[in-house]
């Protein structure tokens, strides 16, 4: 479970361009359900995402983590949540890089580098054997139905591929939750469903997912679980999909 | 092969070669003695002050007994026209006849 | 241990693919680089070993040498000055030296040649350098046409040849009988060209000296450690051809250190914030920065050394044979006993590695150190 309690984050603080992007939110995100935040551009989806993801630091509140497997990295019971929002970075990549996978809204691939290196990527810090490394790789690229463009730079893809490459490099540490900001902006109807149907062997896999979306393909999605919809950065409402 | 790997053989592989080549400098200064030993020879014989290795004016190719004036040998505003004459400074002496 | 050594093998692997993403310009900054070290140490090889031999072999010169000056210039020193300087105390021999220089039109060659009769050659007969052979194209038996101060001509007979290992000061030497040198240079009767002084003591070499220019004020004496001096000056850094080689590889390297410290381009830094938001750390990002750095700047190193050595010590550093002829037309081989001086190898690697890699990483950190979640936004 993931609960924020009374989140807020401001950029340029003290500035003339002050800007709260959220402002005291307070909700629970439970594992293995697909959460999704609904509302318009603006409105505090990606800021949220930043700070449940451990990539960015509340400017107030708490965020606490439990029961995604965070706790074995700082050897505390994994019955306790832990909070996370004063730890220093380092811990904070730790966490981020075991616990959570990313999907971006631009897919962020890296350009001419080839697409299994891509996937490998988010691995390279962390020492693991490469062997061990580029067989799971090679697994998610056949999982998504890719190992073809392998070899390939990421810039010949077509969009709905690119995705699936940052899907797979997502999965690469084998993370608990999975988080994805406006998954098919990029996309058009039918490769959007088919984004919804990964999603689908997510949850069954027993993944949490956080979907940031203001498509209808994906909040009236029947996998969504709970709806959180934001307007300028306060919660609006917070309601479980039946 | 990964790419790290290749690199590092690579750079091991010049290492290696230049550990040779250090060898080779160890090696040819232990036999170095005999070869220098025919010119200490005749540097003895025929009392020679300097090496043979710019021939083409006689300050250069005797810096140890040339003098400051010898590059203006033809002529006082004559400025230094042998190419070799900049890579030969002209010797520091401390005395001068008083 | 273990995880620590595969961290950095995985960012060596991601910076090598970087750099080869722009393999062209890479590779050229690479063998640019190489190029400069090349030279430089090139430059450093073969003057410390030229040093070292000039330090070994005129250990036997002699200990002083007496010159006679005539308005500035050399002029041949009467022999009789011989006596009185050999009664000078501490002095144990005074030997007259007969040298001089021979320009050779057919060749356009300069030799030097010296009269000496322990061991002599025969009647009309030389020993000859290596070099001389080399530039007239002569072996023992042949004849070698001089021309004496007169015009006429006169024949020598190649007795010997100096043995090549003696190149290095032998190499356009001709050394012929006393009375032959006299007369092909019309030498004037009772002068020396200079003389040689040994000395008992060698502390007491400056007295003597002193000694030698207060009984006799035209001349100047030349003492052993002032010889040798001479050659720790040749090459010097201040020397016009060095100070040229050496200011065109320092701007070089300005221009690439420039190249890399004016910023990161968009690209580059829009490539480090996808790195730090999928889980790279700000270490991580400039590990492979420095690896970046290393990468290129090591191997410029490592060939640029390696190549120098085999350039001055097995090819006679035959690509300064250009600039070390000049105009003369007899030019010695230099087979040199190769001197590997650890410190200033050192120098090199720290000048070569270090200032490359610090312009490769610095201007990173700025883009390295922004948070995670700015990609996002992008």
């Amino acid at each position: 479970m993931i609960e924020l309690i009374e989140v807020s984050k401001s950029f340029n603080v003290g500035k003339v361009n002050q800007f709260d992007a959220v402002n005291r939110v307070s909700c629970s995100i439970h594992p293995g359900q697909v959460t999704i935040l609904k509302g318009p551009s603006g409105s505090g989806k990606t800021t949220l995402l930043t700070l449940v993801g451990c990539m960015a630091r509340p400017s107030s509140g708490r965020i606490m983590l439990g029961g995604i497997g965070a706790q074995a990295l700082s050897g505390m019971d994994p019955g306790t949540p832990l909070e996370i929002t004063s730890l220093p970075e380092r811990y904070l990549t730790g966490i981020r890089r075991s616990a959570f996978g990313f999907i971006f809204q631009q897919f962020n691939l890296v350009r001419g580098v080839s697409v299994l290196e891509n996937v490998m990527l988010p691995s390279y810090p962390t020492g693991e054997s490469q062997v061990a490394v580029r067989a799971r790789a090679l697994e998610l690229l056949e999982l998504f139905n890719i190992t073809r463009h392998a070899a390939s730079q990421v810039g010949l893809l077509s969009g709905g591929e690119m995705q699936r490459v940052a899907i797979a490099r997502a999965l690469i540490n084998n993370p608990s939750v999975i988080i994805a900001d406006e998954p098919t902006a990029h996309l058009d109807s039918r490769l959007s469903r088919e984004f919804m149907e990964i999603i689908a062997t997510f949850k069954a896999r027993g993944k949490t997912v956080l979907i940031a979306s203001h498509d209808p393909i994906v909040f009236d999605s029947p996998l969504a679980d709970q709806i959180i919809e934001m307007r300028d950065g306060a919660v609006t409402s917070d309601r479980y999909a039946a | 092969m990964r790419k790290s790997t290749l690199f590092l053989t690579l750079t091991a592989l010049n290492l290696l070669l230049c550990a040779l080549l250090a060898l080779h400098a160890r090696a040819s200064n232990s036999g170095a003695g005999a070869r220098r030993s025919s010119s200490r020879d005749l540097v003895r014989r025929l009392q020679l002050t300097d090496l043979c290795l710019f021939t083409e004016a006689r300050y250069t190719r005797n810096p140890a007994m040339a003098d400051r004036h010898s590059p203006f040998q033809d002529h006082p505003m004559a400025l230094e026209h042998f190419p070799t004459g900049s890579l030969v400074t002209p010797p520091v002496w401390h005395r001068e006849a008083p | 241990m273990k995880r620590s050594i595969e961290r950095h093998r995985n960012i060596l692997d991601f910076a090598l693919s970087s750099l080869l993403r722009r393999k062209g310009k890479n590779l050229s900054l690479l063998a640019v680089y190489t190029l400069i070290v090349f030279i430089i140490a090139s430059i450093v090889f073969f003057t410390q070993a030229l040093k070292r031999e000039a330090g070994l072999v005129l250990q036997d010169a002699p200990d002083l040498v007496v010159q006679r000056m005539v308005a500035g210039r050399h002029d041949p020193i009467p022999v009789a000055y011989a006596d009185k300087i050999a009664a000078i105390r501490g002095v144990s021999e005074v030997k007259p030296r007969f040298w001089g220089y021979y320009y050779d039109a057919v060749t356009g060659a300069n030799f030097t040649l010296v009269a000496c009769d322990d061991p002599a050659p025969a009647a009309e007969s030389i020993f000859i350098g290596s070099g001389v052979a080399r530039t007239c194209r002569l072996s023992e038996g042949d004849f070698l046409p001089l021309k004496d101060l007169k015009g006429a001509p006169a024949l020598f007979a190649v007795q010997k040849i100096f043995p090549s290992d003696s190149e290095l000061v032998a190499a356009d030497l001709i050394q012929l009988k006393g009375d032959d040198f006299r007369r092909l240079f019309d030498f004037p009767q009772g002068r020396a060209t200079d003389l040689a002084v040994s000395a008992r003591n060698q502390n007491e070499l400056k007295t003597i000296a002193a000694k030698i220019v207060h009984e006799f004020p035209d001349t100047r004496p030349i003492l052993k450690s002032e010889m040798l001096r001479t050659y720790d000056a040749v090459f010097d850094w201040r020397s016009g051809m060095v100070i040229v080689v050496l200011a065109v590889a320092v701007l070089s390297f300005i221009i690439f250190a420039w190249d890399k410290a004016t910023g990161l381009s968009a690209e580059e830094k829009k490539e480090i914030g996808i790195l730090k938001s999928i889980g790279w750390e700000t270490s991580d990002v400039l590990l492979l920065k420095s690896w970046e750095g290393i990468i290129i700047s090591l191997t410029a190193y490592l060939c640029g050394v390696s190549l120098a050595y085999l350039h001055v010590f097995f090819f006679s550093a035959s690509l300064f044979e250009r600039a070390l002829k000049g105009w003369s037309v007899l030019y010695p081989e230099f087979k040199l006993t190769p001197v590997v001086d650890p410190y200033l190898l050192c120098v090199l690697f720290l000048l070569t590695v270090g200032p490359y890699v610090v312009a490769t990483v610095v201007p990173s950190w700025l883009a390295a150190t922004v948070d995670p979640d700015a990609a996002m936004r992008s």
